[in-house]
C-alpha cells in the first residue's frame, strides 16, 4: 500500500499548489505618465478568467475604450486618466491579493470592481482600510445593503430586480416556481431575496435546487425540480453553467419556461444554450435592446452612441457587463470633474456620493448618503430570447 | 421517488461518469507504463473540446474536427513525454509528476491567449429530441458519450491482452529493466502510453463539449474528477478506470437526488477519502503492489 499512498498524497498536495498556484494578474495599461500633470490613477479588479471571464473581458474593453476617448479629448480637468487592471480569476482571495496590489503598489484613488459579487465583497476590508471609494460592477444586493460609505455600484441589485422578476412571473400566471441557484456570491444573493420575497409577490416556491460554480451538469437537479411540476423554473446566476441548464431543461423535455437574471444576458449564453435558449426570459436594463430607453431621450442618445463606438472597436455589440463598466468609469471620471482642488480619496467619495441626473447605460444615476446604487425598477425591461436575439418581452 | 426518476438520476450520472472514465483510463495507462500521475491530463480534456471547437470555427466538418482535435492532442501527449519528460527520467517520479504540472499550466495559459477566456459551443453530433427510455430522457450525445467510451474501452482491453504491444505495455508497469532486458522498447511504449493518455481525454472532452461547452479552463476540473475516478477504480486496469468513472458520476448524480445539491461534491470527495483509507490500492487494484 505505502508506495502508492504516498504518491497520491505527494500528488494530492502538488496539486493544492497547482490549483492555488496558477492564475495570472493583469499587466498595467502602460499609459505613459504624461509630459503635463501626473494622471489620475484608477484601479480596475475584473474577473478575466474563470466562471466570470466572459462577464470581465467585456468590461475591461469598455472601460479601455472609454478611457481611450476620453484621454483624447483631453482627459478630466487636463489630466489623463490611466486605469490599471487587474484579473482576479472569479476567485474572492485573488481579488483582495490584487486590491492590495493597487493600494499599496500603484497609489490609485479608487477602485472599480469586482466583476463579481464575492469578489467585490472580499475587497472591502482593504478599502475600507486605505479609505479609497469603490464602484463595483456586480449586482449582488449585499454589496450596497450591508452599507459602506465608500462602496457605489451601478448594475440593479437583486433587490431590485427580484421584485421586479417576480411580479413578471406573477402576471404572466407563473406563480408555481422552482428555483436553481448557484452558490457563488450573486447566485445565493438572488437566491435568499427570492425566498424572502416570494410570498409578497404571490408566487410560491416549490423547489429549491444549487449548482456550484464550474458544474458542467445539472440533470440530476432538474429531474428533482421536474418531478415538483412547476410552471416555470427561475434560474439565478450570472456565470456560464446557465447555458447548461437550458440544455439539460430541454434534454428532460421539459416544456416549461426559463427565466433568468441580468447576469444572463449575454451573447455567449445564447450560443452556448442554441435552441435551448429560444424562449429564454430575463429581467435587465434597456441596452440590449435600445429603443426601450425612449427614442427621444438623452439616454437612447448615450446608449446609441456607446453601442456603435463598442462595435467598432470590437466587432460586437456591447452587452450589459460592458454597460456596468462604461456606467462604472463614467461614474468616477464625472465625479473627479465636479472636484474643486486636490482630488483626494475623500473628496472623490464625496463628489460620487453627489453625483445626480448622470445619464449611463443601467439607468440614469442619483447616489445619495443613504442610496449607493442609484437606480430604480424603472431602469428595467423585461426580455425575451426570439430567433438568437433579445426582444422585448410583451 | 418513481422509478423513472431514479432511472434519470442514473442516465445522469452514467453521462458524467463515462466522461470521467474516458480522463481516468489516461490516467491508468500512463501509470502503468511510468509509475507516475500525468497532471496534464485534464488539460488533454480541455484541448480535446477547445481543438474540436477551433476545427470546427476553420471550417472542418464536425466529425473531421474531433478526429483532428484528438489526434492533433495525441500528438501534444507525445511530444510533452518526448521533451519535456524523457531528459528528467532519471529524477525520480516527484520531478516528473511536477514537469506535468507545470505542463498543464503552459496548456492552459496558451489555450487562453489562442482562444480566449470564452466558452464555446461545439454542435451537437446528431442533433434531436432525447430519446425517452423508462422514462427517463437520455440526449443523443449521451449515446456518443457512451458509445464511444464502450469502443474505446474495449479496443483497450483487447490491445492489453491479445497484441504484442500489449504485453510490452503489461511488461513496462511490472518492471522496466526486465521489460528492456527482454527486448521490450520502453521508451516507445512509454511515448505511446502518452499520446493515448491525451487522446482519451481529448476524446472525452470532445464528445462531451455539445453538452456542456469548453472552455481553456475546463481540464482542471476534468483531471480532478478523472483522478479520482482512477484512485476509486485502483489505476489497475481499463476496465477499473472505467468502473470508478462510472460510480463517481452515479454517486454524485443520486447524492442530488436522494440528498442536496449542495453536498454533491462533498459526497464523492467522502468516498474517494473512504476508499483511500480503507482500501488505498482503490477497489479493484491488487494489494501491496510495489512500482518502480
Amino acid at each position: 500500500m505505502n508506495t502508492q499512498f504516498k504518491m497520491v498524497v505527494a500528488v494530492l498536495a502538488a496539486l493544492l499548489i497547482a490549483v492555488t498556484g496558477v492564475g495570472c494578474s493583469g499587466s498595467g495599461s502602460g499609459e505613459s505618465t504624461g509630459d503635463v500633470a501626473e494622471p489620475y490613477r484608477i484601479g480596475a479588479v475584473v474577473s478575466l478568467t474563470g466562471t466570470y471571464a466572459g462577464l470581465g473581458t467585456p468590461e475591461k474593453n469598455a472601460i479601455e475604450m472609454e478611457m481611450k476617448r476620453l484621454n483624447d479629448a483631453g482627459g478630466v480637468n487636463g489630466r489623463q486618466v490611466e486605469v490599471i487592471f487587474e484579473d482576479d480569476a472569479t476567485d474572492p482571495a485573488k481579488a483582495q491579493a490584487a486590491v492590495a496590489r493597487l493600494i499599496e503598489q500603484e497609489d490609485v484613488i479608487a477602485i472599480i470592481g469586482a466583476t463579481g459579487t464575492g469578489q467585490t465583497m472580499a475587497l472591502r476590508d482593504d478599502i475600507d482600510r486605505a479609505a479609497i471609494p469603490q464602484v463595483s460592477m456586480a449586482g449582488g444586493s449585499v454589496i450596497t445593503a450591508e452599507f459602506d460609505e465608500l462602496v457605489f455600484q451601478t448594475p440593479w441589485p437583486n433587490r431590485t430586480v427580484v421584485p421586479f422578476t417576480l411580479r413578471q412571473l406573477k402576471e404572466r400566471g407563473l406563480t408555481n416556481v422552482a428555483v436553481i441557484s448557484d452558490t457563488g456570491g450573486y447566485g445565493k444573493d438572488g437566491h435568499d431575496i427570492i425566498v424572502a420575497q416570494a410570498a409578497a409577490a404571490g408566487v410560491k416556491i416549490i423547489a429549491d435546487e444549487t449548482f456550484n460554480p464550474g458544474d458542467t451538469d445539472m440533470m440530476a437537479q432538474l429531474t428533482k425540480i421536474k418531478s415538483a411540476s412547476p410552471d416555470v423554473v427561475l434560474m439565478w446566476n450570472a456565470g456560464k453553467e446557465a447555458a447548461i441548464v437550458a440544455k439539460n431543461l430541454k434534454q428532460l423535455g421539459m416544456d416549461v419556461p426559463l427565466v433568468g437574471s441580468p447576469g444572463n444576458g449575454r451573447r455567449e449564453f445564447i450560443e452556448g444554450a442554441a435552441d435551448a435558449a429560444e424562449g429564454f426570459q430575463f429581467a435587465a436594463g434597456k441596452i440590449l435592446v435600445p429603443e426601450a430607453y425612449g427614442v427621444d431621450t438623452p439616454a437612447y442618445d448615450v446608449a446609441t452612441a456607446f453601442i456603435s463606438d463598442y462595435t467598432k472597436a470590437y466587432d460586437v455589440a456591447p452587452d450589459i457587463f460592458a454597460g456596468h463598466a462604461y456606467d462604472a468609469f463614467l461614474v468616477v471620471t464625472d465625479a473627479l470633474s465636479r472636484i474643486e482642488g486636490d482630488a483626494t480619496p475623500a473628496a472623490l467619495r464625496d463628489a460620487i456620493e453627489q453625483t445626480s441626473g448622470l445619464v449611463g447605460i443601467g439607468g440614469t444615476f442619483t447616489y445619495g448618503p443613504q442610496d449607493h446604487n442609484g437606480l430604480t425598477e424603472a431602469d428595467l425591461v423585461f426580455y425575451r430570447v426570439e430567433g438568437n436575439e433579445w426582444v422585448l418581452a410583451k | 421517488m418513481s422509478s423513472s426518476e431514479l432511472l434519470q438520476f442514473v442516465v445522469s450520472g452514467l453521462q458524467n461518469g463515462a466522461v470521467y472514465a474516458l480522463v481516468a483510463l489516461g490516467f491508468t495507462l500512463v501509470y502503468a507504463s511510468t509509475g507516475i500521475i500525468n497532471f496534464a491530463q485534464g488539460e488533454f480534456f480541455m484541448l480535446g473540446g477547445v481543438l474540436a471547437v477551433a476545427g470546427v470555427r476553420f471550417g472542418l466538418p464536425l466529425p473531421l474536427a474531433v478526429v483532428a482535435s484528438v489526434l492533433v492532442s495525441a500528438g501534444i501527449g507525445v511530444a510533452l513525454e518526448r521533451f519535456a519528460l524523457r531528459p528528467r527520467r532519471d529524477s525520480g517520479g516527484l520531478v516528473l509528476i511536477i514537469i506535468t504540472i507545470g505542463a498543464s499550466m503552459v496548456l492552459k495559459s496558451l489555450a487562453r491567449h489562442i482562444f480566449g477566456p470564452n466558452e464555446m459551443a461545439l454542435p451537437a453530433f446528431t442533433p434531436g429530441p432525447p430519446v425517452i427510455i423508462g422514462g427517463a430522457a437520455i440526449d443523443p450525445q449521451v449515446l456518443w458519450i457512451w458509445g464511444l467510451t464502450f469502443v474505446v474501452v474495449v479496443a483497450l482491453t483487447l490491445v492489453y491482452a491479445k497484441t504484442k504491444l500489449g504485453r510490452a505495455m503489461r511488461a513496462c508497469s511490472l518492471s522496466h529493466d526486465a521489460a528492456r532486458l527482454m527486448g521490450v522498447d520502453t521508451a516507445g511504449v512509454v511515448m505511446l502510453s502518452f499520446g493515448l493518455a491525451a487522446a482519451l481525454g481529448a476524446l472525452g472532452g470532445a464528445v462531451v463539449a455539445p453538452l456542456t461547452q469548453t472552455a481553456f479552463d475546463v481540464g482542471a476540473r476534468a483531471g480532478i474528477k478523472g483522478f479520482a475516478a482512477a484512485i476509486l477504480g485502483g489505476l489497475g486496469s481499463p476496465v477499473a478506470a472505467v468502473v470508478g468513472g462510472l460510480l463517481l458520476g452515479v454517486l454524485e448524480s443520486l447524492s442530488v437526488g436522494f440528498l442536496s445539491s449542495t453536498y454533491k461534491d462533498v459526497i464523492s470527495l467522502v468516498v474517494l477519502l473512504a476508499v483511500l483509507f480503507l482500501r488505498p490500492q482503490g477497489l479493484f487494484g491488487r494489494a501491496g503492489k510495489e512500482k518502480v
